[in-house]
C-alpha cells in the first residue's frame, strides 16, 4: 500500500480528442491529480474545460491517448465501481426535474448497497437546505437547485470530484461556503477536486491551476505563476495580471494600468 | 409514499376490479351464484377483468417508463407507433377475415405488427451505438403516420363489416378476451414490469440526463435499451391482448406523479395498479351505458383523458416550470 500515496489519483497521458471527422477539441493533453489537491480549470468559453471534464470523468472517450485513475486504465472500471472513486458534475443550469430535494440528494447513494457514513439530513445540513428537503427542485433558486446537486456530490462520497462551474450560479455567500466546504471535506476526507471556473477571482483561491486555450494547457501551477500578464493575455486576450498588496494579499489588475 | 395514500390506492382499485366482476350488462350476486351467472363471471367476466387490468397496467407503465427514460413528459406508449403497427397488422387479419390461427389470429397478428414497428423505431432510433430520444420519438411519429396511411388504405378498400370490426378493435376491443390469451400476456408483461421495477434507480438517473446518470454509476445506453425492449414488451402484449387503448399510457403516470411525486421506485407500481383499475373502470363504463352494445374501452379513457390531458397542458408546474 505504501505506493499508493505516491500515486496519482487521476492521470491523463497524451490525450487528444475529437468528435468524428472534426477538428480536435483536445490536443496533447498530459496532467494528474495527485490525492488531496485541488484544481481549477481555468479558461475562455469553448477552451475545452468542459470536454476535459468529460474525458476524466469516463463520459468521453480519448481519441488517442491514455487516462489512468488509481493507476487503471479508466475505461477497464465497471459503473458502479468507477462512481464510488469520481464524481462528475455537469453545468446544471438548464436542468428541471421533477424531484423533491431529498429524493435528488438521495441519488447519491445509488452506487451503494450498504451506504457510507454520512446521512441525507447532514448532507443537506452542510449545503444549507435542511429545512427546504421536502421542496421540489422546480421550486427552487437557481443557486439552490445548484446546492441540491451538490449535496448529491457529497452523499455519492467520491474521493475525486470533477466539477463544471459548480459555483457559476451562486451567490457569493454560497460560492464562499461551497468553496470551504470542499476544502474542510479535502482536510477531513482527502478529496480531490477539479473545478472548471471562469471567474479569475476564484481561481486565485486555488492552490493550483491549469490554463488552458484550444484543448492545449497553457500552464499548470500555483495562481500567482500562471495567471501572468503573457499567459492571461493569450488564454482570454485581456490585458489582466495578478499584482501583490503590500499587506499580503493579492489583488487583479485589469487593463494596461501601471 | 405514505400509507396513507397506498391505502387509499389499493381500496380504490380493489373496489373497482370487484365492481367491474360483478356488475355490467347483468348484475351478479357475488353471494349467489347460480348456474349461468357463474358461467358468466367465470368464463366471461373474470377473464375480460383480468385481461382490462393486464393491459392498463402494462400501459401505465410502459408510459411512465418512457416519459422518464425519453424525458419527455408527453410520451407514451403509442406516439412510439408500435399500436400503429400492431393496428394495420390486426386490422388487416380482420378485414381480410383469414383466420389462420383461429381466435388467435388477432392478438398474434397485433404482436407480430407491434414487434415489428418496435424494431424499426428502435433501429431508425439508434446512431453511433446508443438509441437518441429525439430520435426515437421522431422515427415512432414518422412510422405513425406511415401505418396508419396503410391502415387507411385497407379499411377504404374493403368490406362493411370488416371495417365495423377493424375499427371496433382499433379503439380498444375487450370482448374479444378469455382465459386461452391471457398466460401469453402475463408472460411479456410481467417480464416487461420486471425489467422496469427492478431498475426504477436507473430511470431516476436517466431522468437527470445521461451525463449524471454517467456519473451516478449507470450506462445510460445499456439502461435505455433495456427499458425500450421492457416498453415494446408491453405495449405489444397490451394491444396483442384487445386493441389500442389510448390515454392511459400518457394519462396514468402523470396523476401518479401529481399525487406521490417523481419517485420511479414509487411511480412505477403505482402506475402498474391505478393503470389496470382504470381501465378496469372504463371497460366496466363502456359495457353499462347503454347494453347490449358496448362503446369500446379507448373511446372512455380517451373521453375523460383527452381533457385532462388539456388541462396538464394548460398547467405547466405539473410538467415542471
Amino acid at each position: 500500500m505504501s505506493s499508493v500515496h505516491n500515486q496519482p489519483i487521476l492521470e491523463l497521458g497524451g490525450v487528444d480528442f475529437r468528435y468524428f471527422r472534426t477538428e480536435p477539441l483536445i490536443r496533447d493533453m498530459t496532467f494528474s491529480v495527485e490525492n488531496g489537491e485541488f484544481i481549477g480549470l481555468l479558461g475562455a468559453n469553448g477552451s475545452g474545460k468542459s470536454t476535459i471534464l468529460k474525458l476524466a470523468s469516463g463520459i468521453l472517450k480519448p481519441s488517442v491517448g491514455h487516462i489512468k485513475l488509481w493507476g487503471k486504465e479508466l475505461a477497464s472500471y465497471g459503473n458502479r465501481d468507477r462512481a464510488k472513486l469520481l464524481c462528475y458534475l455537469p453545468q446544471l443550469l438548464d436542468i428541471n426535474v421533477p424531484f423533491k430535494v431529498r429524493e435528488l440528494a438521495g441519488m447519491g447513494l445509488y452506487p451503494y448497497d450498504i451506504p457510507p457514513e454520512i446521512s441525507v439530513d447532514e448532507a443537506l445540513d452542510l449545503v444549507g437546505l435542511l429545512d427546504k428537503s421536502e421542496s421540489y427542485l422546480a421550486n427552487l433558486s437557481g443557486g439552490e437547485r445548484q446546492r441540491a446537486f451538490i449535496a448529491m456530490t457529497l452523499l455519492q462520497g467520491a474521493g475525486l470530484l470533477l466539477l463544471d462551474e459548480p459555483l457559476a450560479n451562486l451567490d457569493i455567500k454560497y460560492q464562499l461556503e461551497i468553496h470551504r466546504l470542499l476544502k474542510k471535506l479535502k482536510d477531513t476526507k482527502n478529496i480531490s477536486v477539479i473545478m472548471a471556473l471562469h471567474d479569475v477571482n476564484i481561481a486565485l483561491q486555488f492552490e493550483k491551476v491549469m490554463l488552458i486555450k484550444d484543448g492545449r494547457v497553457l500552464g499548470i501551477g500555483r495562481p500567482e505563476n500562471i495567471l501572468n500578464r503573457d499567459l492571461m493575455k493569450e488564454a482570454f486576450d485581456v490585458s489582466i495580471e495578478i499584482r501583490k498588496q503590500n499587506g499580503g494579499g493579492t489583488y487583479l489588475n485589469y487593463g494596461d494600468n501601471p | 409514499m405514505s400509507k396513507i395514500k397506498l391505502f387509499l390506492l389499493a381500496v380504490t382499485s380493489a373496489s373497482i376490479f370487484l365492481a367491474s366482476l360483478f356488475f355490467g350488462q347483468n348484475t351478479i350476486n357475488p353471494f349467489n351464484l347460480q348456474g349461468t351467472e357463474k358461467e358468466i363471471l367465470l368464463s366471461i367476466r373474470l377473464p375480460r377483468v383480468l385481461v382490462a387490468f393486464l393491459m392498463g397496467s402494462a400501459l401505465g407503465v410502459s408510459g411512465a417508463v418512457l416519459q422518464g427514460m425519453l424525458r419527455n413528459p408527453l410520451a407514451d406508449p403509442y406516439i412510439l407507433g408500435i399500436s400503429s403497427g400492431a393496428a394495420l397488422a390486426a386490422a388487416f387479419g380482420l378485414v381480410t377475415g383469414s383466420y389462420v390461427l383461429g381466435k388467435f389470429t388477432i392478438p398474434f397478428a397485433a404482436f407480430f405488427g407491434a414487434s415489428i414497428v418496435s424494431i424499426l423505431v428502435g433501429a431508425f432510433g439508434w446512431k453511433k451505438g446508443r438509441l437518441l430520444p429525439e430520435r426515437l420519438l421522431l422515427a415512432g411519429v414518422g412510422l405513425s403516420f406511415l401505418f396508419y396511411a396503410l391502415l387507411m388504405l385497407l379499411i377504404s378498400v374493403s368490406s362493411y363489416e370488416g371495417i365495423r370490426r377493424a375499427v371496433l378493435w382499433i379503439f380498444g376491443d375487450l370482448s374479444i378476451a378469455d382465459w386461452s390469451l391471457i398466460p401469453y400476456g402475463l408472460v411479456f408483461i410481467l417480464s416487461g414490469m420486471y425489467i422496469s421495477i427492478s431498475r426504477s434507480k436507473a430511470l431516476n438517473a436517466l431522468m437527470l440526463g445521461d451525463d449524471l446518470a454517467h456519473s451516478l454509476g449507470f450506462s445510460a445506453r445499456r439502461e435505455r435499451l433495456l427499458f425500450f425492449v421492457s416498453v415494446a414488451l408491453m405495449t405489444s402484449a397490451s394491444v396483442s391482448l384487445g386493441g389500442t387503448i389510448g390515454f392511459i399510457g400518457l394519462l396514468v403516470p402523470h396523476i401518479v406523479r401529481f399525487v406521490i411525486g417523481a419517485d420511479n421506485s414509487s411511480v412505477i407500481p403505482v402506475s402498474a395498479v391505478s393503470g389496470g383499475a382504470f381501465l378496469c373502470g372504463a371497460d366496466l363504463i363502456g359495457r353499462s351505458i347503454a347494453p347490449p352494445m358496448e362503446i369500446p374501452s379507448g373511446i372512455i379513457t380517451a373521453v375523460i383523458g383527452s381533457p385532462y390531458f388539456l388541462y396538464l397542458l394548460r398547467k405547466k408546474d405539473v410538467l415542471g416550470s
